[in-house]
């Protein structure tokens, strides 16, 4: 090939060509500028703050419920996906936000109950501290005993919690009057019903590990320490820790039998599958409204305390709940404004009461379980048991900025779903904690 | 690319006053061509390049901005995270660009012997999947793939896949991953391959069966030796897109709500480093270090076929 670059010609129309684009680049900055100069000014022109809020579809309702009964707030809604499952979504905004300087949300929604840890580390650093006077005294101390400890880092609290997402124990009522069986108060006794079901109806199921936040439902109210930070920068993480085995040794058989399914219960078929063939599920307080509904005729279901390990009081984990932060980026009226958008979408009863979860303000608490209980969903009285369960979340379960759930994915399930049993994975589930612990530079060490 | 595909081969002119004005032509079109490829040109400096000069600089200097020499890459290179990465990517760079290679000429061949109107509508049907953008052809396999919803259910239940995690477990990703980007980019490379077969002299392949050569020998002797250019071609740019893997993975992994690793391929390694640790050093550190084997393989391959030599 000839190369026109040699000629003359060429050249000057190369030159001519580059002056166009020169002339086309200045237009088009030109362009731009005016645009931008032209929004500033309305922007000035306009003076009120415009609150952008991130938030996953299930929380629409609620800014929307704000926007209702504000109508002079201009609010700019993005929905995404909620920072569920170990995505880390929400990190990747904030790191590229802080790398050009601004683009912030002013308030944002995690269902990730590691993302006060995380976002507050100085890797990151995007929260407002809420308790220097930020959000009032009263509204902090009207959160149920504990719940805000997710939120607190070193003394600061740097999140509103949006509900409590504690375990209690879910049955169908109708179908263990039907089957003749009484219901379980402990894990042992949970898993000798699981067996009788697997043999006297089979079809019918007790539990899922099919999803990866089932640590957070089967290892955490055993009291696995494998996520358990007991000081700033140790952690201690043992897989053959036999708090961790007891649980895993209960559920193998089960999934064996098909008790226990390996199905997801968000998995396309999970609501035809096991319509009213769910006989119980431990799981967290917003299933009730957000997973049974559909799958579990109305009035049929009922709650029950969580499950304990026959000595010893009971204790229970938790799956989300859901987190609202504050930008740390915004001042002045924006800041007063935000403030009290963040305190009124995770307090207030018109956002709270539409919230699938148990609220974590108390105030909010009696009108939302008596808003479920007139649903009709329930057969027995929820307040009870949700209030209890609510102070009995194990805390040896520490936020961290890994994904705990996103790693019991990758190894547990997948290694169920290949033919695996729970326990055996329980080891390279401890090593790869152990290795992102490692990695973000914590000292990792079993049974201390 | 699209001169590749077309199917009159230039003759060449003999006399010197042909030639002189061919010179001038091709001085016209060569200016033509520049201000064609100016647009391309600008882009790839501002999208390509640059990016590309500040990802090494990343690269070599530490969080402060201070020259860290080789200390991201040995630090990568440790992590527990790497080495597995860079397994997926092999396994599955094996599988497409093994599949890739046989079958993409297989079928350009055939239809390359094959009567030309029907050689227009199988060309036409290779190349429809690859008209669905690399997301949404991954969200469609995502259906093909869950047994729950899956058209292909009765031969998934070969397999005894009952649901998406057992057909996402981490043994068949490299596989599905592989079929994935076969079913999307084979058609486009099969239509490339024959517009690079039409190019061959028909003198030559009539001289070759007038010599008694079959269909295969014809294929392996004559025609594939002239297009071995277009085949690395292929090569090189299957190879750089296959390290590259990401959306698949990523996708996948958000639609069984997390079974999958967040860092299964080496660029999905570079992302989170990037945006879950905050560490854009370490992120350009694996992006370098992916971009050295792509031009590696690529300079193997240039040096060994001649990609370059003009005859």
């Amino acid at each position: 090939m000839s190369s026109p670059i040699s000629s003359k010609g060429g050249r000057r129309r190369l030159r001519l060509g580059a002056r166009t684009s020169v002339v086309a680049i200045l237009a088009s900055t030109l362009a731009v500028a005016t645009f931008g100069f032209s929004s500033a000014a309305t922007a000035a022109a306009a003076k009120k703050p415009t609150i952008s809020i991130w938030v996953d579809s299930t929380r629409v309702p609620q800014v929307k419920a704000y926007e209702k009964s504000h109508p002079g707030v201009k609010i700019d809604m993005v929905t995404y996906n909620g920072n569920a499952n170990g995505s880390g979504v929400l990190q990747s905004k904030i790191a590229l936000d802080n790398r050009v300087g601004n683009g912030w949300p002013d308030i944002v929604f995690s269902e990730e109950n590691n993302d006060a840890a995380s976002l507050a580390s100085p890797q990151f650093n995007y929260p407002a501290v809420l308790n220097n006077g930020t959000v009032s005294k009263t509204v902090l101390g009207g959160y149920a005993k504990g719940t805000l400890a997710g939120c607190t880092v070193n003394g600061k609290v740097y999140c509103l919690r949006n509900d409590l997402a504690m375990n209690v124990l879910f049955y169908n009522s109708a179908l263990m009057t039907q089957f003749g069986y009484s219901v379980p108060t402990t894990w042992q006794g949970w898993q000798t019903l699981g067996e009788q079901v697997a043999t006297q109806h089979p079809g019918y199921i007790v539990g899922s590990v099919g999803d990866n936040w089932d640590d957070d439902i089967y290892l955490w109210p055993s009291e696995c320490h494998v996520d358990d930070v007991i000081k700033a920068d140790t952690i201690d993480i043992n897989g053959a820790d036999p708090n961790c085995t007891r649980a895993t040794q209960l559920i193998d058989p089960l999934i064996k039998d098909g008790a226990v399914t390996t199905d997801s219960v968000f998995s396309s078929t999970f609501g035809t599958t096991y319509n009213n063939k769910i006989l119980m599920m431990v799981g967290p307080a917003w299933y009730g409204q957000y997973l049974f509904p559909g799958i579990v005729t109305k009035g049929d279901l009922a709650v029950a305390n969580p499950l304990s390990w026959g000595s010893g009081a009971a204790v229970t984990g938790e799956v989300g709940g859901g987190l609202w932060f504050m930008s740390s980026h915004v001042s002045g009226a924006t800041k007063t404004l935000a403030a009290s958008i963040l305190t009124w979408l995770s307090t207030n009863y018109g956002s709270q009461g539409i919230s699938p979860g148990y609220p974590a303000y108390v105030a909010d608490e009696s009108k939302w379980v008596a808003g479920q209980q007139a649903s009709g969903l329930y057969s027995n009285q929820i307040a009870p048991v949700f209030a209890q369960a609510a102070t009995e979340v194990w805390s040896g379960w520490s936020p961290v900025p890994w994904s705990t759930d996103s790693v019991f994915g990758s190894t547990v399930v997948t290694g169920l779903n290949s033919g695996q049993t729970m326990t055996s994975q329980l080891a390279s589930f401890a090593s790869q904690l152990a290795d992102y612990a490692q990695s973000d530079g914590y000292t990792v060490v079993t049974n201390p | 690319m699209k001169s590749v595909v077309s199917e009159d081969a230039s003759t060449p002119l003999s006399t010197t006053a042909s030639s002189n004005s061919r010179l001038r032509r091709k001085r016209k079109n060569g200016v033509a061509g520049y201000a064609f490829v100016s647009g391309y040109f600008i882009l790839l400096i501002l999208f390509g390049v640059v990016p590309a000069i500040y990802a090494i600089t990343l690269a070599f200097s530490g969080t402060g901005g201070h020259f860290a020499g080789l200390t991201n890459f040995i630090k990568t290179g440790e992590d527990f995270r790497f080495l597995p990465a860079f397994e997926n990517i092999g396994k599955y760079l094996l599988i497409w660009l093994g599949s890739l290679l046989v079958i993409v000429l297989g079928l350009a061949l055939m239809l390359h012997s094959i009567a030309r109107k029907v050689s227009a509508a199988f060309r036409f049907i290779f190349y429809l999947p690859g008209a669905l953008a690399g997301a949404a052809s991954v969200l469609v396999w995502l259906f093909m793939l869950d047994p729950t919803v899956s058209p292909w259910r009765l031969f998934l239940s070969i397999f005894d896949f009952k649901n998406l995690g057992q057909t996402i477990l981490p043994s068949h990703l490299p596989l599905i991953f592989a079929i994935i980007a076969f079913w999307a980019g084979a058609g486009g490379w099969i239509v490339v391959t024959y517009g690079a077969l039409n190019n061959i002299p028909n003198e030559l392949i009539e001289a070759a069966q007038l010599d008694g050569a079959g269909a295969i020998q014809t294929a392996v002797r004559i025609k594939l030796p002239l297009i071995k250019k277009w085949i690395t071609f292929m090569l090189i740019l299957a190879f750089a897109a296959g390290t590259q893997l990401f959306v698949e993975p990523q996708l996948v992994g958000e639609a069984s709500l997390g079974l999958i690793s967040p860092t299964w391929s080496p660029n999905e390694l570079a992302y989170y480093f990037a945006f879950q640790d905050n560490n854009f050093n370490y992120a350009a550190a694996i992006s370098v270090d992916l971009l050295v084997i792509g031009l590696m393989c690529a300079a193997v391959l240039v040096f060994r076929t001649k990609l370059f030599e003009v005859e």
